[in-house]
């Protein structure tokens, strides 16, 4: 256990001063989240806005389209031009226009007649610009119908509520005006798991490949400890890091968020506090996740002989750290008995569910379980991969001797 | 001079050779690089280890250092089979090569406590020994500073401190003056001689024949894998009809081919 200790405080004091660690674990997170996401909302609400105040042409395609436009007042910055069909569908394409408004011959007279009138609006969603000149014709479309109509009411002698039998009132009680825990819900698990992956395999290469091209690690392998005691230190320094990376993760995200912020629309303000409850269910499937990630991460990055080869070897390492992550983001894909047993899937649907509030704590065991199990195989590896010669001394065909007889 | 401090100092000069490779063989694959490599370092004998790259000298110093495991044979140090008794024996080594092998982000001071705690020594031991290290090599004026803002013979003594903190019974040198200017080789000469001072078994492979020359009692020549002659450094010249120690190396080495 001595050798262990001292090689731990070698390691970690190795890690503490490496800028690069520091920066990927400590700064990165600090940084990101509120630089990133009041950036974003930022951007988003200053991108709104100018497209508010851009003027925008919608063309007019027949007569009786205009025929009707001119009952209502154009909408702010906004101006109609004729064109034909065939020109307004052109520069409709290319943006010329931001939408095209076309009705049939007769449309209008149909109208007065007691009959419906179709009004196209061609658009596209493709296209900001477009997406807002059709905001800006709603209204306008809307007048048009409720004025026609209430002339006909009038004209029959019936009551405004005659043509609305049955008000829909419709009251979204888990959100209301805060998106906040659904667009949480989405981000934590992506971010976390990925920064999870961030803090582990840049102190892995470093401490496996980087010793290796430094020679250090020869001269450690020289001194009175056994590689499995080498192992267990680096094993200790790379889970710490990935741990500290992912709680200062989880704390600048919770600041971030429970700062709130806005996306440019009042409607859409983006405010979570998580509680302790939800904090604890996180870390709770966290901290177990970072040892296998360690794991993972140390026994592959020992393969490597250089640096630079271990970053190439560790890239799928984290797409497929990345998989369940964003696997968790499928519409339908919910924490359940089964889903809790799949390692990494389950700690992102674990923290999307903590999120949400809908964690269970068979969900929480669930998952705590089968990532230690899995973090204790990950471990196996490591210990293996530093028991054997050929991955000491790295080199790919040393992925093929891991199974092959110990030396 | 170096004395002897901390836990080796207290040990028993172990009898017999020191240094001892019985019979081994280390294949890679299908490629042989050491083919029943027998020889022995005892106290007070500086011992070279000559041959051109790929001779297996560097595999022959991995397997007594402990860092590959011998297809067949035994390595020995002061007597304890390296592979059966991996941490009591390397107790007894010390090890350098070329590179420095140093920690860029810890000091020399942190170096030498951390190879000095895993040799076993600690407390006020392990500070009289680092300080009587930067005493014999000079280490004051940087020990304190990071690793990787000395020069490379800064980084170089620091090495020498880190391989004989423990003060080890065998030193194991691989090509420690290659890539060193003048300047810095001449702390590893140093060094070997204090160890020869001090009656410690010293080995180490070199491609400088002046070095071979001027330090080592015993020369091995090795091709192969194999020792194909060993003697004194006069001895060899001699027995190959050479002046100088270069001509004998090149007449050993071109006998293969």
């Amino acid at each position: 256990m001595r050798a262990i200790w001292v090689l731990l405080k070698k390691e970690l004091l190795d890690v503490v001063r490496d800028r690069r660690t520091l920066a990927l674990t400590l700064l990165l997170p600090m940084l990101l989240y509120p630089g990133l996401l009041f950036t974003m909302g930022a951007v988003i609400a200053a991108g709104r806005e100018r497209l508010k105040n851009e003027p925008l042409v919608v063309a007019v395609a027949s007569d009786d389209a205009a025929g009707f436009l001119a009952t209502q007042p154009v909408p702010p910055k906004t101006s109609y031009q004729r064109l034909s069909r065939a020109e307004g569908e052109a520069a409709l394409k290319e943006q010329k226009v931001a939408a095209l408004v076309d009705a049939a011959d007769g449309a209008q007279r149909a109208v007065g007649e007691g009959r419906q009138a179709v009004l196209t609006v061609l658009y596209t969603k493709r296209y900001d610009r477009s997406m807002e000149g059709l905001d800006r014709l709603r209204p306008v479309l809307t007048a048009l119908n409720d004025s026609a109509l209430s002339l006909r009411l009038v004209e029959k002698q019936l009551e405004p509520t005659f043509a609305a039998p049955v008000k829909a009132d419709l009251v979204d009680t888990d959100f209301q005006k805060d998106l906040g825990p659904l667009i949480a819900s989405r981000l934590l698990p992506v971010i976390l798991l990925v920064m999870l992956f961030v803090g582990a395999l840049y102190p892995a290469v470093d401490l496996t490949a980087g010793e290796k091209e430094r020679g250090t690690f020869e001269t450690l392998l020289v001194a009175p400890v056994r590689p499995l005691q080498v192992m267990a230190a680096k094993y200790l320094t790379v889970s710490l890091t990935a741990v500290v990376s992912t709680l200062v993760n989880l704390a600048a995200m919770s600041a971030t968020f429970g700062a709130g912020l806005s996306l440019g629309d009042e409607k859409a303000s983006v405010t979570v506090h998580l509680t302790l409850g939800q904090v604890l269910v996180m870390v709770a499937c966290l901290v177990p996740a970072a040892f296998l990630v360690a794991g993972v991460s140390l026994t592959v990055a020992s393969v490597a002989r250089t640096f630079k080869e271990g970053q190439t070897l560790m890239t799928p390492v984290m797409l497929a750290g990345l998989a369940p992550a964003l696997l968790s983001q499928m519409p339908g894909v919910e924490l359940t008995t089964l889903t809790a047993l799949v390692p990494l899937l389950n700690v992102a649907l674990l923290v999307k569910a903590a999120v949400l509030g809908t964690a269970t704590p068979l969900h929480v065991g669930l998952t705590m379980i089968s990532v230690l199990l899995f973090g204790g195989l990950a471990l196996k590896l490591a210990a293996m991969a530093f028991e054997n010669e050929a991955f000491r001394f790295g080199g790919t065909p040393a992925l093929v001797r891991l199974f092959g007889p110990k030396k | 001079m170096i004395d002897s401090v901390g836990e080796s100092a207290q040990r028993e000069p172990s009898r017999g050779p020191v240094i001892e490779l019985i019979g081994v063989t280390r294949d890679f694959a299908s490629v042989r690089a050491v083919d029943d490599l027998s020889f022995s370092v005892s106290r007070g004998e500086v011992v070279g280890l000559l041959g051109p790259n790929g001779a297996g000298k560097t595999t022959a110093l991995r397997v007594l250092a402990g860092l590959l495991t011998p297809t067949r044979g035994h390595a020995r140090l002061a007597g304890l089979d390296v592979h059966q008794r991996p941490l009591e024996a390397r107790r007894h080594l010390g090890f350098l090569t070329a590179s420095t092998g140093l920690y860029e982000r810890l000091t020399g001071r942190e170096v030498l406590r951390t190879f000095g705690a895993l040799q076993g020594l600690d407390g006020a031991a392990l500070e009289a020994r680092i300080a009587q290290l930067t005493q014999e090599l000079e280490l004051g004026p940087f020990l304190d500073q990071r690793c990787g803002a000395l020069s490379s013979g800064q980084k170089q003594r620091v090495s020498i401190a880190r391989a004989v903190v423990h003060d080890p019974d065998a030193y194991v040198l691989d090509e420690p003056t290659a890539a060193l200017d003048p300047l810095a080789s001449r702390d590893i000469l140093q060094l070997v001689q204090r160890a020869q001072a001090r009656d410690k078994a010293v080995l180490f492979s070199t491609h400088r024949m002046e070095e071979a020359e001027y330090l080592c009692t015993r020369l091995l020549f090795i091709r192969g894998g194999r020792v194909v002659a060993q003697g004194s450094p006069s001895a060899l010249r001699e027995a190959s009809g050479q002046a100088t120690l270069t001509a004998a190396f090149l007449h050993y080495a071109q006998e293969a081919a």
